[in-house]
């Protein structure tokens, strides 16, 4: 059988930019930063600040609140702002999620709020699903305030996984660029994390009961 | 293909995210096996349906102010201070060792002379490719500057209507063409709005839509008869941008939506004006 993933995904960066203009903008910029010049504040800012609203919600999913979201969000930028040089044009997006996912990580790790050995009581939630017709979970699955609360109850690397695919509409490739894991384990986390969600949206729907 | 292979890559299938050949194989199978076809179907709304469903945070007012201060703030203090660093809050704690500024003026300009001949060198490697392309690129730029400035301030939309038969009179009244609209809504593209704008030394029309939480603006101007080709998808700091033309019009679509939304956007855009 075929590869689940096309090849060319592996290495294609589809930037038309590189290798013309881009190379030449890099390492003007990347020489300015040792001296953090306005300039390339201005054009950090350009590239980075239109996905505030990515950066933030990303954060606001993964550590679960507004404040601490806030912080990781201002603590990932200057962040990405010290380490601009090595921003090689192309995706600004990934690139800055990237650094907010880090930074995340770190304030729930810091705060002993992510076991990443987080067992997932499958039991549980198995058992809820029968009880609730998979028609009924579908019924609802466009419930916003469902979908929110049985997103909550997910381990943070499904919660991740989703909101990069459905809320910012992330490919494949760019997903395992910013979670750092192989294209095909997306494919087979993202499955398993939708799975879950079924399950916690029965487990929702079982507890309205 | 068997039962166990296409669940295997349901989740790939649906996201679009396999090649031709599996996808065929994958039709394939679906065609002969209804439990299956019944499987991808039920699990395809529901992967829609949480895709529109899932709330989406705006980053609170004032955290745009926020970072720009504390950016103001790193670079006043690496050029005016001698190492000397606050505590600013960090989540991590002390990270990215302070780097030495005590010479920091000579290392300025010495850093300014080898960028110069470093770039000066890059460029006349690279000038007959810039030339080539650099109407494509200073076009792109002026697209994605556009999309951006939408959708920072209240300046999304003109004329905010879902409905086509609103937003198109009022684009017609303001334009000396007049641009297609249509509601791709049941294709998941719902249309929010049009705008006007000068791109390209011309008025174009600007057809908002959205998809998920996300928007794309489609600029939309007629062919110049000098210069009908399209352009190749360009994609560019996290946006997409997606050129075809059509008998009079030329369509830029610009988003931060992955670029197979865009290719499906263009086919569906394409379908519904080609009955008018």
């Amino acid at each position: 059988m075929a590869l689940p993933l096309r090849k060319d995904d592996a290495f294609a960066t589809a930037d038309s930019e590189q290798g013309s203009k881009i190379v030449n903008f890099t390492v003007v910029r990347e020489r300015q930063e040792a001296a953090h010049s306005p300039e390339v504040l201005a054009s950090f800012e350009a590239i980075m600040l239109p996905h505030l609203d990515a950066a933030y919600s990303l954060a606001r999913w993964l550590v679960r609140n507004q404040e601490d979201a806030q912080d990781v969000v201002q603590e990932a930028y200057m962040r990405a702002f010290r380490s601009f040089g090595g921003f090689r044009g192309g995706n600004g997006r990934a690139w800055l999620l990237t650094i907010v996912r880090n930074t995340s990580y770190t304030l729930l790790k810091k705060n002993g709020a992510v076991d990443t050995s987080t067992s997932f009581d499958e039991e549980i939630h198995a058992s809820a699903y029968e009880s609730v017709s998979p028609v009924t979970v579908l019924e609802r699955s466009e419930d916003a305030e469902l979908i929110e609360a049985a997103m909550d109850e997910l381990p943070v690397e499904f919660r991740e996984i989703l909101v990069m695919r459905h809320q910012e509409g992330l490919s494949y490739k760019e997903i395992a660029g910013i979670a750092q894991i192989p294209q095909g384990t997306v494919m087979s986390r993202l499955a398993r994390a939708r799975a879950r969600l079924k399950e916690c949206l029965a487990g929702q729907i079982g507890k309205e009961k | 293909m068997n039962c166990e292979e296409a669940t295997k890559l349901m989740d790939g299938y649906l996201d679009g995210e396999l090649d031709a050949i599996t996808n065929q194989a994958i039709e394939q199978h679906l065609r002969e096996c209804a439990a299956c076809a019944q499987t991808y179907k039920a699990h395809g709304s529901f992967v829609s349906a949480i895709g529109n469903a899932a709330p989406y945070y705006k980053a609170p007012a004032g955290l745009r102010e926020r970072i720009q201060a504390s950016l103001r703030k790193e670079i006043g203090e690496r050029s005016t201070s001698n190492g000397a660093r606050d505590n600013r809050p960090s989540v991590s704690g002390s990270e990215a060792s302070p780097r030495s500024v005590g010479s920091g003026i000579s290392w300025n300009w010495l850093a300014l002379a080898a960028a110069i001949v470093f770039g000066a060198i890059m460029a006349s490697n690279f000038v007959p490719r810039i030339r080539r392309s650099e109407g494509d690129q200073f076009l792109a730029t002026e697209l994605i500057a556009s999309h951006v400035r939408s959708l920072m301030a209240t300046h999304l939309t003109d004329v905010t209507s879902t409905d086509q038969h609103t937003v198109k009179p009022w684009l017609d009244t303001k334009l000396d063409f007049a641009p297609p609209v249509v509601d791709l809504s049941s294709e998941g593209f719902p249309l929010i709005g049009g705008r006007l704008d000068y791109l390209d030394n011309r008025p174009a029309a600007v057809l908002v839509y959205q998809r998920r939480k996300h928007y794309i603006n489609l600029f939309v101007w007629p062919v110049d008869a000098n210069a009908n080709k399209e352009t190749n998808p360009i994609s560019r700091q996290g946006y997409h941008l997606l050129n075809w033309t059509d008998s009079d019009f030329n369509y830029w679509a610009v988003s931060d939506v992955n670029a197979d939304d865009l290719q499906i956007l263009k086919q569906q855009f394409e379908a519904k004006t080609s009955h008018h």
